[in-house]
């Protein structure tokens, strides 16, 4: 096995929501190079998964907007300074190597090589929400999809479980595809997708090329070792059998703080415990910000990690520049930060 | 603070709570799931999970429900209320009890 080379960088931030995103801008100021990682395929973490279209009215300066909308203006403040992405991988190790610095993998393969590393992981991992059937998991990469279409569809009845975009994306998506049949499976008859969705998903079941069922999966059904049909259980309670050689399931995600737990730092009810001055763990150079650092006085307000995470890239330039004086600077005068973020200075 | 399981999950027990929980939390006990103060992060996802709107964040606790609050950090420690971190059928007459007020005299423990 050829063992990759890992990227050297002057900080890893572990999370990409908003509290990771102003970390990268606060680091930038102080000309830290960063490479962001989150298990997600997109940036604004709990605010995107959790609440992207809900108001939010307590950022300073903006009375009021939205998870997705707050996420999209801290990419394009971080724009100038050019973070790496890492998006969909979760990072499984951090290994402090002999010169200080910290090994950061992540389960997909990944390797990054920096003195800081910064943990903005809020309420840890967001995963696929499994099926809840003993046994069903064998199927897992095979037959059994989570939040992925089917590689293999040609000739196959697939049943696509859930009411999201993703889940009628994915059912739609196999239209012109030479499945056998596509069903999708829902627990409830409204599906939570954009009109013009809705209305290709009428069309196709009109047509008879898809078909809409409302029910939950109450068993399944297999030959040796290949899943062969869903027992389903309708809103009167009635069963049926539904057959299936491919089944893809949406059925959104959920935080697992996952294994933050297992990196040998300091904890207090399962959050990382960090000083109030550096927003420091217990090992040096591994700080945390936002949801998952816990010290006396604690709010989880988005508001808190921002100031958390500007006092951090204070703590943490050092660490990335020995020996170089880091100057305090506003953005509103400093004409070295004008350059960096690429504005013009004021004449 | 904490979060807190109320007095509509007794005879109720969906349990859908159990499956977001980051840190794992929850305690189960015959009747009723409680969430262990000294493990919860606060970060409130289970609070739209339940079907029956039993979990509040210690501060918005209804006022008839306060009790709950030391009965969540009582039960979490009793013996034989042990961590539940997977969903599991809820209790098999949960559909009837799930309107039902006042249910705390059915608790058991």
């Amino acid at each position: 096995m050829i063992l990759p080379v890992p990227l050297e960088t002057g900080a890893v931030v572990i999370g990409a929501g908003p509290v990771g995103l102003f970390q990268v801008f606060q680091l930038g100021l102080l000309e830290v190079l960063v490479h962001v990682i989150d298990v997600l395929p997109h940036a604004g973490g709990q605010c995107m998964e959790l609440y992207p279209d809900k108001p939010i009215y307590d950022i300073p300066g903006t009375p009021a907007t939205t998870g997705r909308a707050l996420s999209a203006s801290l990419l394009q403040q971080i724009q100038p300074f050019s973070p790496q992405f890492h998006l969909g991988q979760q990072v499984s190790q951090i290994e402090r190597q002999a010169d200080g610095r910290f090994l950061v993998s992540t389960g997909q393969g990944a390797q990054l090589l920096a003195p800081v590393v910064i943990i903005a992981a809020g309420v840890g991992a967001f995963q696929p929400r499994r099926l809840k059937l003993d046994g069903i998991e064998a199927f897992a990469g095979g037959q059994l999809h989570y939040h992925a279409a089917p590689t293999y569809v040609a000739g196959q009845d697939v049943v696509v479980n859930g009411g999201d975009e993703a889940a009628l994306h994915c059912a739609l998506g196999l239209a012109d595809s030479d499945a056998k049949s596509i069903t999708l499976l829902h627990r409830r008859d409204t599906l939570q997708a954009p009109m013009a969705d809705l209305v290709e998903m009428q069309m196709l079941v009109a047509a008879g090329r898809m078909r809409f069922i409302v029910g939950q999966i109450a068993g399944f059904e297999a030959e040796l070792t290949r899943l062969t049909g869903l027992q389903i259980t309708d809103v009167d309670g009635t069963a049926h059998r539904l057959p299936v050689d491919q089944l893809s399931v949406f059925l959104g995600l959920s935080p697992k703080l996952g294994p933050v737990a297992d990196w040998g730092l300091a904890m207090n009810r399962k959050q990382l415990a960090v000083d109030t001055a550096r927003f420091e763990t217990s090992v040096p150079g591994i700080f945390a910000v936002g949801d998952i650092n816990t010290y006396p006085g604690k709010q989880k307000l988005i508001v808190c990690g921002f100031h958390e995470a500007t006092l951090a890239a204070y703590a943490a330039a050092p660490l990335v520049f020995p020996g170089k004086k880091i100057p305090f600077q506003y953005t509103t005068t400093s004409p070295r930060l004008h350059q960096l973020l690429g504005v013009p200075t004021p004449s | 603070m904490t979060h807190v399981v109320s007095e509509a999950c007794i005879k109720c027990k969906y349990t859908d709570c159990v499956d977001v929980c980051p840190v794992d939390c929850f305690r189960e006990g015959p009747n009723m799931l409680v969430i262990d103060p000294d493990e919860c992060i606060d970060c409130a996802v289970c609070i739209p999970e339940c079907p029956v709107n039993a979990i509040y964040a210690e501060e918005d606790m209804p006022a008839d429900q306060l009790a709950f609050i030391q009965l969540n950090v009582e039960l979490a420690r009793a013996q034989g209320w042990k961590s539940i971190t997977k969903r599991k059928p809820a209790l098999a007459d949960a559909d009837d009890w799930k309107d039902v007020m006042p249910k705390v005299q059915l608790l058991e423990r």
